[in-house]
């Protein structure tokens, strides 16, 4: 797949040249840290059992397992969606577990999610969509209203123009392709000025070559503005091309752990618990 | 397959097909208990004690009257005119006021938007009972209260108007996909943020419906709340009817039939645009 010329389209010059204050570089990444934590749904089921993590702040860490294996869930308690049941969990210097719900709403507010289903507003537009980034700084007014200062409309088009889809602007989400959704989910995450990025699957209901385009975008977010990347996959393929370090669940614990460009097929046999089949590959 | 296969003929192996379920004998018993309990509920005595007999005598009672709703007295269209017009009203400004109100009321009542169990039970309680409330019996309780005219009209409609939106929009909102709500909650924002920027723009089609059915609604039941004094077209009704001028009514029967007609088209139209 021919690589997108980044960022040279006739339009983003346009607002790039209009734009007085340019945003600022990207903000302190933050390291993640679990430290014993047990993740206990109320139904008893065991989602995380007694995982230690250590991630530093602008690793690029891709996450493989097969479903039920416990990577949703981790990606789900950094940013609190999902209760800590025992242990510490630490975002740069913030301790989320235990925090209060108005902690928790103002970390999240710095960690950027991109979900296999996209999960954009359907019928708003690509602009509406990405400046729900900056929700957890706007005021609740200026949300029931509408009026989204200029600073952040600007971040919204940055963001956009990053992922390569500023024409889309004015467009209605649902009206986009796949890759284009996923790409209005980045830039919804990138709006946020996040410290860091997690993305749950985020090229499963994809193509191929979207899923590279996506998951390309994902590596220039990280190796550009630093920012620690978090991804969870089930393709073996993509693990090794785009992740620096790699970590294997089954059943809720870290089997595996270190580079991914040398884990072996039989790394990911015993990840999966099983032998491999064409569908742990994306380009079979 | 074991030993026991069934036997092969012309090489094709005889299925193997599934017994019926048990449950099929259900949907014919069903039909006949139905038939059943109605003749039963027709019986007298028992029921309500339905007299054919008394169709076959008295039916010539009634033809005279449906002679004359076969020829409208079109000369009485003037008189016709502002009763309409106020009922139009009526309804516009009861579905306008109601549709404001039941919208914020509408993320309080679902699930997917209110996750406070407490608050959101509190709501559909109340709205339960503000439904449970036939619409003619609120009309005869504030024409008491504030008088013959058309706002004691208007603030029935409003209440009916705010249990139906509220009712239907909320259950739309419970079937809508979460995965924008979550995406909401991983930003950080509060459940306010999250209904106004992800739950209402797809929450949209649903309310423009529901407003748009409760106005047709409006027109029609403003004919009625008029029988209890609650102004629109009821009390030219009620006064036509007193003195047997069917004529006449059947020229209101005829008006309200093109403007519900209009509206229909009207809202059909609106709703294409919109979803």
């Amino acid at each position: 797949m021919p690589l997108r010329p980044w960022g040279s389209s006739k339009l983003s010059d346009l607002i790039r040249n209009v734009d007085v204050a340019a945003p600022a570089a990207a903000s302190t990444p933050w390291s993640i840290r679990l430290d014993e934590v047990t993740v206990r749904y109320p139904n008893g089921t065991v989602g995380l059992n007694r995982v230690s993590l250590d991630i530093a702040a602008g690793e690029m860490v891709v996450v493989v397992g097969l479903s039920g294996s416990g990577k949703s869930t981790l990606i789900r308690t950094i940013n609190g969606l999902v209760p800590v049941t025992s242990g510490t969990l630490d975002v740069g210097e913030h301790r989320v577990s235990g925090a209060s719900p108005r902690t928790l709403r103002r970390l999240r507010g710095d960690i950027g999610m991109v979900f296999q289903g996209f999960n954009l507003a359907g019928r708003a537009s690509v602009l509406q969509n990405v400046l729900v980034g900056r929700l957890a700084h706007t005021s609740l007014w200026r949300t029931l209203l509408g009026a989204y200062p200029d600073a952040d409309r600007q971040l919204a088009y940055h963001a956009l123009d990053r992922v390569g889809i500023l024409q889309k602007l004015h467009s209605r989400a649902s009206d986009l392709s796949g890759g284009q959704q996923q790409r209005v989910a980045i830039a919804r995450a990138l709006a946020q000025e996040p410290r860091i990025v997690l993305a749950d699957e985020p090229v499963a209901s994809l193509d191929p070559p979207t899923a590279h385009g996506v998951m390309n975008d994902l590596r220039r977010i990280n190796r550009d503005l630093g920012i620690t990347v978090l991804v969870n996959l089930h393709l073996l393929d993509l693990a090794r091309e785009y992740g620096a370090r790699m970590i294997g669940m089954r059943a809720g614990e870290v089997v595996y752990d270190g580079p991914a460009t040398g884990a072996t097929d039989a790394d990911f046999e015993s990840i999966y618990g099983r032998s491999l089949t064409p569908e742990d590959r994306l380009d079979a | 397959m074991t030993d026991s296969t069934p036997p092969v003929s012309r090489g094709v192996r005889a299925l193997d097909v599934p017994a019926r379920p048990r449950g099929a004998w259900k949907g014919p018993v069903i039909v006949v208990a139905v038939i059943a309990v109605t003749v039963v509920m027709c019986l007298p005595g028992i029921g309500i004690g339905v007299d054919l007999g008394a169709i076959a005598r008295n039916w010539q009672n009634g033809a005279d009257k449906i002679v004359q709703l076969l020829m409208p007295d079109w000369s009485f269209f003037p008189r016709t005119l502002p009763p309409l017009i106020e009922t139009l009203q009526m309804a516009v400004i009861a579905t306008a006021i109601g549709a404001a109100v039941s919208l914020p009321l509408s993320f309080w009542a679902a699930r997917a938007t209110n996750p406070n169990a407490p608050a959101r039970i509190a709501v559909r309680g109340l709205l339960n009972v503000i439904r449970s409330v036939p619409d003619l019996l609120y009309a005869a309780i504030l024409v008491a209260m504030v008088g013959v005219g058309a706002l004691p009209g208007i603030l029935a409609l409003l209440l009916f108007n705010v249990g139906i939106i509220v009712k239907l929009v909320s259950e739309a909102i419970d079937t809508n996909d979460r995965g924008p709500l979550e995406a909401g909650r991983a930003v950080g924002a509060t459940q306010a943020k999250i209904n106004r920027t992800l739950a209402l723009p797809d929450a949209w089609p649903a309310f423009a419906n529901q407003t748009l059915y409760v106005f047709e609604l409006n027109v029609r039941a403003s004919t009625v709340l008029g029988l209890v004094g609650a102004g629109g077209m009821g009390l030219l009704i009620d006064a036509v009817r007193t003195f047997y001028r069917y004529d006449q009514l059947s020229l209101i029967i005829l008006e309200i039939l093109i403007v519900v007609i209009v509206i229909d088209l009207v809202s059909d139209a609106i709703r294409r645009r919109l979803v």
